[in-house]
């Protein structure tokens, strides 16, 4: 289990009397890329958000890098550290006032009592060569509101890469990109994946690029109904008892 | 039921108090004289604790209110000036001033509505206008018990800045150092806690926590400045000023900063216009905050944007 990124043993997450997530057991291997695929309402986000001690359980074990999760949500910042998260609706409200330097240096910073100005220099420095690797350095001093998607995306990149991380956890990560923006965001990602050895978990609706790029698929609706390799869990059968039959005639079709 | 119970004196409309005993009028006054007298006036005790009490106030007020704006709380600091009322009538009945009631009464409603608020999970703007109004409704009823309240109801809804006294500005002081001391070492907590609340946690901030000690540190700004600004005023130094800053900045850093500026120039530029034009100080202190608004909404943001 130490092997693990992230092992998630009978997790059980209720949203008021109603469970949302019931007894998911999954495990993440170092450098994997795992899609999360099942229908609106099956507890995808749900999923994401109670490892990561956003939601409370009601059951079940969450260990990061072999570190338990608490019941309260309470995870080592070291462990912390080592993983990136971009919910599906960050930056909505682009009337913060905030600019990409200032974004980009959030995911570098260690959030405890610090004074403002304190590793300004290293902070500076590793937002540069974040901006420089997913060449948006000329973006640094622009504010997010004036950001196209794709720019914004290439921002969120840097704001991963920023420190050394061990996993990503993406929640619909191209969402509102254009198809030409998506397949520049994926290739960039996975270039990113290689350099870095990052493990990604990410939840997706395009099962093209599931199949295409992703090692492990987990088929959630509610349950795990089925994980393994993409063809595998994206097989037909699979993915009636995941999407129910009129999807997978409609996906036939077209 | 009209006309059952005698409106209490306190509570008859009059004319805001004015700033100044109006000096007699003469004939030949030029701008030159009026900038002497507002000269004279700013070297008088009471004039420079008032000056610094806004000073004070608007700078608390600035700083506080560039997070509250942003996270859509702009409401809170309205809602709690009207139910200082409430506060204040409680005080009068038990024999207390309402300086000492005030803050003990606003950290008291800050965690109510905390409570109230995640315990009903109701629209945030809904449930503060439940408790604001009912706070006012049972404020004036107990007013009615209190007699004659010898500061007057115009005092407590605009404020008497002029009244404001050395404990006063001790109490401010100690407040701005705490507020600035919280927002400057957990500035990058706040700032992703504003971008994102569940990126917030899933990065190890405790934001529940986080949350309770913003919204009281919060409230205890309106709480110590409402005898100066008064209960209907007093969101005015909460918000305006962080407009403004929002108008004229590009980062967060420079914009948290601009808007505490801004708070205490609009209560320096308030208090001169107040003693030039002989007008009550907490309403001259809000126009000039608002003029700095519409300054902000027309300057040309180019030149403005390296903020």
């Amino acid at each position: 289990m130490s092997t693990a990124v992230l092992a998630v043993e009978g997790l059980t997450v209720y949203r008021d009397t109603y469970a949302t997530v019931q007894d998911v057991s999954f495990a993440l291997e170092a450098g994997t890329d795992t899609a999360i695929v099942g229908p609106n309402g099956a507890g995808k986000s749900t999923l994401i958000q109670a490892i990561l001690g956003i939601l409370p359980r009601r059951s079940g074990d969450v260990f990061w890098l072999g570190h338990p999760l608490s019941r309260r949500g309470v995870l080592s910042p070291k462990v912390r550290q080592q993983i990136a998260y971009l919910p599906q609706n960050f930056l909505f409200d682009r009337r913060i006032p905030i600019t990409v330097n200032e974004l980009v240096a959030l995911g570098w910073d260690d959030l405890g009592l610090k004074l403002p100005w304190a590793n300004q220099k290293q902070r500076r420095l590793a937002v540069r060569r974040a901006l420089e690797r997913v060449d948006a350095l000329h973006l640094g001093s622009q504010p997010i509101s004036r950001l196209s998607g794709g720019e914004t995306k290439r921002a969120l990149l840097a704001y991963c890469l920023v420190r050394p991380r061990r996993l990503l956890i993406l929640d619909e990560a191209s969402a509102g990109l254009d198809v030409r923006s998506e397949s520049d965001f994926y290739q960039l990602l996975y270039q990113l994946k290689q350099e870095q050895g990052w493990a990604i978990l990410q939840i997706s609706h395009d099962l093209d690029m599931v199949r295409k790029h992703c090692d492990r698929v987990l088929c959630l609706n509610r349950f795990l109904r089925c994980q393994g390799t993409p063809d595998y869990a994206l097989a037909p059968d699979n993915l009636v008892a995941v999407y129910g039959s009129e999807f997978v005639r409609y996906r036939h079709h077209h | 039921m009209h006309g059952a119970r005698p409106e209490p004196q306190t509570a008859s409309p009059r004319k805001p108090q004015t700033a100044f005993p109006r000096k007699p009028q003469t004939a030949n006054r030029s701008p030159m004289s009026d900038l002497t007298r507002v000269i004279e006036l700013f070297q008088l005790p009471f004039m420079q604790r008032a000056l610094l009490g806004g000073v004070l106030t608007g700078l608390m007020g600035g700083l506080m209110g560039s997070f509250t704006i942003l996270r859509q709380l702009s409401f809170f600091s309205d809602a709690l000036g009207h139910s200082a009322l409430l506060g204040i009538s409680l005080g009068l009945l038990l024999g207390l001033s309402p300086s000492s009631v005030l803050l003990p009464f606003a950290v008291l409603f800050a965690l109510g509505v905390t409570y109230l608020l995640e315990r009903t999970r109701l629209w945030t703007d809904a449930l503060l206008n439940i408790v604001y109004s009912s706070s006012l409704a049972i404020g004036v009823i107990l007013l009615t018990f209190v007699g004659q309240y010898k500061g007057g109801i115009n005092n407590i809804l605009f404020g008497d800045i002029l009244a404001v006294r050395q404990g006063d500005l001790v109490v401010s002081t100690v407040l701005l150092v705490v507020c600035v001391v919280f927002v400057g070492l957990t500035l990058r907590s706040q700032i992703l806690l504003t971008l994102h609340e569940p990126l917030a946690i899933a990065s190890g901030i405790a934001a529940s926590a986080h949350r309770t000690v913003f919204i009281m540190l919060l409230a205890l700004v309106v709480g110590a400045s409402i005898k100066a600004i008064g209960v209907l005023l007093i969101s005015a130094f909460v918000v305006i000023p962080a407009c403004a800053a929002r108008m004229l900045s590009r980062t967060f850093a420079g914009y948290v900063m601009l808007s505490a500026v801004l708070g205490a120039m609009g209560a320096v530029l308030g208090m001169v216009l107040s003693a030039l034009l002989n007008l009550p100080s907490g309403p001259a202190i809000v126009t000039m905050q608002l003029a700095i608004f519409l300054v902000a909404i027309v300057l040309p943001r180019a030149k403005l944007s390296t903020v």
